[in-house]
């Protein structure tokens, strides 16, 4: 069980002696149940920490933030961010210490274990409610979650409850870590894959349309972008920041600059960003969820990313997110990796 | 009476390899199918998915990518790195229900002019029943 007063403790710990600039984590939000990125500065408010089952943000993202604002300092703070991981933030991590996005001394893990398995998926907690105002929710014992709601405390198996892709969790602890609070429990999964198996089974015309009815909902907001740690590109191939067309752009500049994708959210151009998208995480998501859970309009991206985890793993046996100093999935290769697709 | 649909390919070849096996196949005087929009890429290696899904994009009905055999890349190992991201491509593209006979992938050598035409012939083939993508194809 991860204790938070020793997480806390810790937290004063290291900002009394300046070891870092400070610490990511979670704090309560303004709306009393679901938490909100905090920022501690000061050992006193180290009291505002939390870490209980509604944690689901990937908090990883602030570090590419934070490396971004580093470099337009003049005389930057050199200690290292201090950060709260779970299990898949750790493997997120372990993905830009592998493509030497951050350095490993600029970053002080704090790793917390998800007891029973996971976090909150939130659709499923309202329903499991019934409607009712959930208040609390606490780790409970023996792969149960305790739900306080206005009518008092009901302990809830967690797996009803829990996030999809906890479920489909390997490892829920962090695998990468200075500072380690809870236990470590491996779970032993028969299928990893299991959220894969009802488009899979579908014949090709159902997958299209099942595809084509989630994508033409998309309205190209790009949360899925800003959320997530890995797309961390400078300038992103669906929107050319660099290329203003204006009344006197003269036409070869404009044919010069190539556009990949238009910026009308239609169904071709959709499918468009969304296949990059999809495969520029090839071999490097690690199935946090954080995209499909800030799309607003409840595209399954996760099952795209799950996908193309599970073809690595199959096709190439690489695993996502253990080892730092593995190459990554495109940037590799094996003489045996199959070929019966080529003619 | 209607006319026989004639399939657009966009091929991606090697500079190297299949892109000299191309004009091997042209100064011999072989004959195939004229549907092919050749590009000439560094390596097979240099081809980025999105190249492949804006081909599809922009209406071709079928991409050809056409590297070295394995070995024989000109800069050691780039046509392996193409051999893992297409196995990618294709299987993304097969998972989102997209018509994958329409995205192909072949080792063709410089010297291999005849094998050229053939995986052209085969690809035509493949592609006329198909009709028109339309799947991917931009409608704005």
């Amino acid at each position: 069980m991860v204790n938070l007063k020793e997480l806390k403790k810790e937290a004063e710990r290291i900002l009394e002696e300046g070891k870092v600039k400070y610490i990511i984590g979670y704090e309560r939000g303004t709306n009393g149940f679901w938490p909100t990125p905090a920022f501690i500065k000061n050992p006193e408010d180290v009291e505002k920490l939390i870490w209980d089952p509604t944690c689901v943000y990937n908090l990883t993202r602030f570090l590419v933030d934070e490396k971004r604002r580093k470099a337009k300092e003049k005389k930057p703070d050199e200690r290292p961010v201090a950060i709260i991981v779970k299990g898949c933030d750790s493997r997120a991590l372990i993905i830009l210490l592998q493509e030497k996005f951050i350095n490993r001394e600029d970053v002080h893990v704090i790793g917390v274990s998800c007891e029973n398995g996971g976090v909150l998926d939130e659709k499923k907690l309202a329903r499991r409610v019934k409607g009712k105002k959930a208040l609390k929710v606490e780790f409970g014992e023996k792969d149960k979650l305790i739900v306080t709601t206005e009518e008092g405390k009901t302990e809830i198996p967690a797996e009803e409850i829990l996030a999809e892709r906890c479920l489909e969790c390997k490892a829920n602890f962090p695998v990468i870590f200075d500072v380690f609070l809870g236990e470590k429990t491996k779970r032993q999964l028969d299928n990893p894959f299991h959220s894969l198996e009802k488009i899979e089974s579908l014949s090709k015309e159902e997958r299209w349309a099942f595809w084509k009815e989630q994508f033409d909902k998309c309205i190209r907001c790009y949360a899925c972008r800003s959320v997530c740690p890995m797309c961390y590109c400078d300038e992103c191939v669906v929107d050319t920041i660099n290329f203003a067309v204006t009344a006197d752009t003269p036409a070869e500049e404009k044919a010069q600059k190539i556009k990949w994708v238009e910026k009308s959210p239609v169904s071709s151009e959709n499918f468009v960003y969304h296949l990059v998208r999809a495969i520029h995480l090839a071999g490097r998501c690690i199935d946090c969820g954080e995209c499909e859970r800030a799309c607003p309009l409840d595209i399954p991206i996760r099952l795209l990313n799950k996908k193309l985890e599970k073809e690595a793993k199959e096709l190439f046996d690489y695993e996502v997110g253990f080892d730092p100093d593995q190459p990554s999935l495109v940037s590799s290769f094996k003489d045996e990796d199959p070929e019966d697709f080529i003619k | 009476m209607a006319e026989e649909f004639e399939p657009k390919i966009v091929a991606f070849l090697c500079k190297w390899c299949s892109s000299a096996g191309s004009d091997l196949a042209g100064v011999s005087r072989m004959e195939y199918p004229p549907n092919v929009v050749p590009i000439t890429v560094m390596c097979s290696g240099s081809i980025s998915p999105l190249y492949i899904f804006s081909a599809f994009n922009k209406g071709a009905d079928g991409v050809l990518v056409s590297g070295c055999h394995p070995g024989d890349c000109h800069y050691i190992k780039g046509n392996f790195y193409a051999r893992r991201r297409i196995a990618l491509v294709k299987k993304l593209l097969e998972y989102i229900g997209f018509e994958s006979k329409r995205f192909q992938m072949s080792w063709v050598s410089a010297a291999e002019g005849t094998k050229y035409t053939e995986v052209i012939k085969d690809f035509v083939k493949q592609l006329k029943p198909l009709g028109p993508q339309t799947q991917l194809r931009r409608n704005l």
